[in-house]
C-alpha cells in the first residue's frame, strides 16, 4: 500500500508557502502521485489561483512573511471561498490553532512531518474515498 | 566500457582524507554534516542527499540538514522519521546487519534480491519479520527518492541515517562508493556524540555545581577579559580534554568513569584560574617576557590552586590544574613530576592546551595548521607529552575530528 496511483485523478492542489525549497519539493511529491499542482509564494498569488484554478485543496503555510497563513484563510472565507484546507504550522501556537479551527479547516499537519502522513491526509481528501489496493 | 569514459573515476581514499581535513576543528555537527552532504552531492554527483539526525530528548529523527537541487532535496526540518518508522527500525533491528553482508547501506534496487537471497540461504522462506520490514523501508525509500540509507553507528547506537538520492549519471552505487559514505557517516556519528557528550557535561556541571561554575566561569570571564588572546581558551581546552579522554577509553583500554570527565570539564575550564594574579601587561605583552616576568607566568598552576583549595570536591580538578605545565621528562614546573608520577587528568590538560594554544593566534604569531600542531606534540611525546593523549589527537585529526 504505496498510495502511489499515477494519473488516477487529475485533482488540483494549491501549495502557498513562502519557501521555495519547501514548495518545489511538495509540488514534485505530489507530482509525481498524480496530482495537478499549483503553487504560489503568499497570499496575494494564491488568491489569485484560488480565483481562478478553483482547486480542490490548499496546503497553507502557517508562517509567511507578505500575509501570515490566517490572514489569508479568513480573507478568503470572508470572499465566500469555502475551499478545503489543510495548515502545515512549525510551532504549536495554541491561539492560531483555535482561530484557524473557527475558519473551518480540515486540519493541521506540524513540522517535522511525516511525509507518508502528509500523502495519506492530501490523497484522501484529493480521491475522495481511498480505495485499498 | 563507454560508460565509464565519461565519468572519471573518483580516488575515494584521497576523497576521504581531505574531507577529514576538511572536519578539522568544526565543533558544531550541523556544520560538520552540512560539509559531507556537499561532498557528497559535489564529488560523487548525486541528485540530492539529507541526513536524518537522532534527537535525543524527543526520541525521534528528523531531517535537518539536505543538498541538492531545490525540489529535488528534502527541505531542511521539513520531515521526522519517529522510532517505529521502517527506515530507523530496519537500522535497529539485530537481524539486520548480517542480511546486508558489509555492503553497509541498504540500497533500494537491491531489496528484492536480498530478500530472495535470504529465502534460499534459509532453505526457501526469508524471515517474514524481515522481508516486510525492507519492503516497507523500500516504499518510505520511494516517499523521499531515496536510492541508498546508510547508517551512522557510534557505539551501537544510532546516531543519524545518510539518505542518498540517485546517481545523476545513472547506475547504481557500487561498494567503494558506499564504503565512503559509510566512513563520513561513522566520522558524523562520532563528532555528534562528542558534541552530546560535550554538553551533557555542561549541563551536568552548571547543575551540580549551580552556585559553584556561575562563581568559576566569571573568574574565567575575568581572566580572559585581562588576556585578550586566550577568549576561548579555556572552552578550547576543555573541549579537546574531553574529546582526547574519550578517544584514550574508546580506543586504548582506558576506564574512565563518568566523574572523571566531570573532573576533567572543571579542570579545563579553570586550568588558567592563577592567571587572575598575573599583570594584564605580562600576559598581553607582544614581545619576549624577562626571567622575571616568566617566573611569574610559571605561578599560576599553584595560584590555581591556591584559589580553589577550600573546595574538597574539587581535588581530581584540581590535579590536573595544579599539573597541566609538568613534563614527562621531569623539567616542567610546578613539581617536576616524571612520567607516571604525573596525573593522567593534568597530561590530557597539557596535550589540549598545547594544541588550543598553537593553532589559535597570539600576539607574537599566526596561528599553526591544525597537522602542523599535532605533528610538533608528536616531536615532544614521551619528553614532554604523554604518550596516549598525543596519539589520541593524533587519532582524533587522522579521523578528522578535532571537535
Amino acid at each position: 500500500m504505496s498510495g502511489h496511483r499515477k494519473g488516477r485523478c487529475m485533482s488540483k492542489l494549491l501549495i502557498v508557502d513562502d519557501e521555495i525549497d519547501i514548495r518545489e519539493f511538495a509540488k514534485n511529491f505530489f507530482k509525481k502521485r498524480g496530482v495537478n499542482v499549483f503553487t504560489a509564494s503568499g497570499g496575494g498569488e494564491a488568491f489569485e489561483i484560488a480565483a481562478q484554478e478553483h482547486p480542490d485543496l490548499i496546503l497553507l503555510d502557517v508562517r509567511m512573511e507578505e500575509m501570515t497563513g490566517v490572514e489569508f484563510l479568513r480573507k478568503m472565507r470572508e470572499q465566500g471561498n469555502h475551499t478545503k484546507v489543510i495548515m502545515v504550522s512549525g510551532i504549536e501556537d495554541e491561539e492560531i490553532v483555535e482561530e484557524a479551527k473557527g475558519l473551518g479547516i480540515l486540519g493541521f499537519i506540524h513540522k517535522p512531518l511525516i511525509l507518508g502522513e502528509l500523502q495519506k491526509v492530501v490523497m484522501k481528501e484529493l480521491e475522495g474515498d481511498p480505495a485499498v489496493d | 566500457m563507454a560508460l565509464s569514459k565519461a565519468v572519471p573515476k573518483i580516488d575515494y581514499k584521497k576523497a576521504l582524507e581531505a574531507a577529514s581535513r576538511g572536519m578539522i576543528m568544526i565543533h558544531d555537527p550541523a556544520v560538520l554534516i552540512k560539509l559531507i552532504l556537499r561532498i557528497i552531492v559535489g564529488r560523487v554527483h548525486i541528485a540530492h542527499a539529507g541526513m536524518i539526525l537522532h534527537d535525543p530528548d524527543r526520541d525521534r529523527y528528523v531531517l535537518n540538514v539536505s543538498k541538492g537541487k531545490i525540489g529535488a532535496r528534502v527541505p531542511a526540518g521539513f520531515a521526522r522519521f519517529d522510532k517505529n518508522s521502517p527506515i530507523i527500525q530496519v537500522f535497529l533491528n539485530k537481524k539486520i546487519e548480517p542480511i546486508l553482508r558489509g555492503k553497509k547501506a541498504i540500497l533500494a534496487h537491491d531489496v528484492h534480491a536480498t530478500i530472495w537471497k535470504e529465502g534460499l540461504l534459509n532453505g526457501g522462506v526469508c524471515d517474514p519479520e524481515i522481508s516486510l520490514l525492507l519492503h516497507d523501508v523500500r516504499d518510505e525509500m520511494e516517499l523521499y527518492d531515496v536510492s541508498a540509507c546508510v547508517p551512522a553507528v557510534y557505539h551501537r547506537e544510532l546516531m543519524a541515517v545518510l539518505l542518498l538520492g540517485d546517481k545523476v549519471e545513472g547506475g547504481h552505487f557500487d561498494q567503494e562508493e558506499l564504503d565512503f559514505f559509510s566512513a563520513l557517516a561513522s566520522n558524523a556519528a562520532m563528532a555528534i556524540r562528542n558534541a552530546q557528550l560535550f554538553e551533557k557535561l555542561k549541563d551536568h556541571a552548571e547543575k551540580k555545581h549551580d552556585l559553584f561554575i556561575r562563581m568559576t566561569n566569571t573568574l574565567g570571564a575575568a581572566i580572559e577579559a585581562k588576556d585578550e588572546y586566550t577568549k576561548g581558551h579555556s572552552e578550547g581546552v576543555t573541549r579537546y580534554s574531553v574529546a582526547i579522554a574519550r578517544y584514550m577509553a574508546d580506543y586504548m583500554g582506558y576506564a574512565f568513569e563518568e566523574k572523571f570527565y566531570e573532573d576533567l570539564y572543571i579542570a579545563g575550564i579553570l586550568h588558567d584560574i592563577g592567571k587572575i594574579g598575573v599583570p594584564e601587561m605580562i600576559l598581553n605583552k607582544p614581545g619576549r617576557l624577562t626571567p622575571e616576568e616568566y617566573a611569574l607566568i610559571k605561578r599560576h598552576p599553584v595560584d590555581g590552586v591556591a584559589i580553589l583549595k577550600d573546595l574538597p570536591e574539587l581535588e581530581e580538578s584540581i590535579k590536573g590544574i595544579r599539573h597541566h605545565h609538568e613534563r614527562m621528562d621531569g623539567s616542567g614546573y610546578p613539581d617536576g613530576l616524571k612520567g607516571d608520577e604525573i596525573p593522567v587528568i593534568a597530561s590530557i590538560i597539557a596535550v589540549a592546551d598545547a594544541f588550543d594554544a598553537m593553532t589559535t593566534q597570539r600576539p607574537y604569531r599566526q596561528p599553526t595548521s591544525a597537522e602542523d600542531a599535532v605533528a610538533e606534540i608528536m616531536r615532544c611525546v614521551e619528553t614532554q607529552f604523554h604518550g596516549d593523549a598525543s596519539r589520541a589527537i593524533k587519532g582524533l585529526l587522522d579521523s578528522g575530528l578535532l571537535a
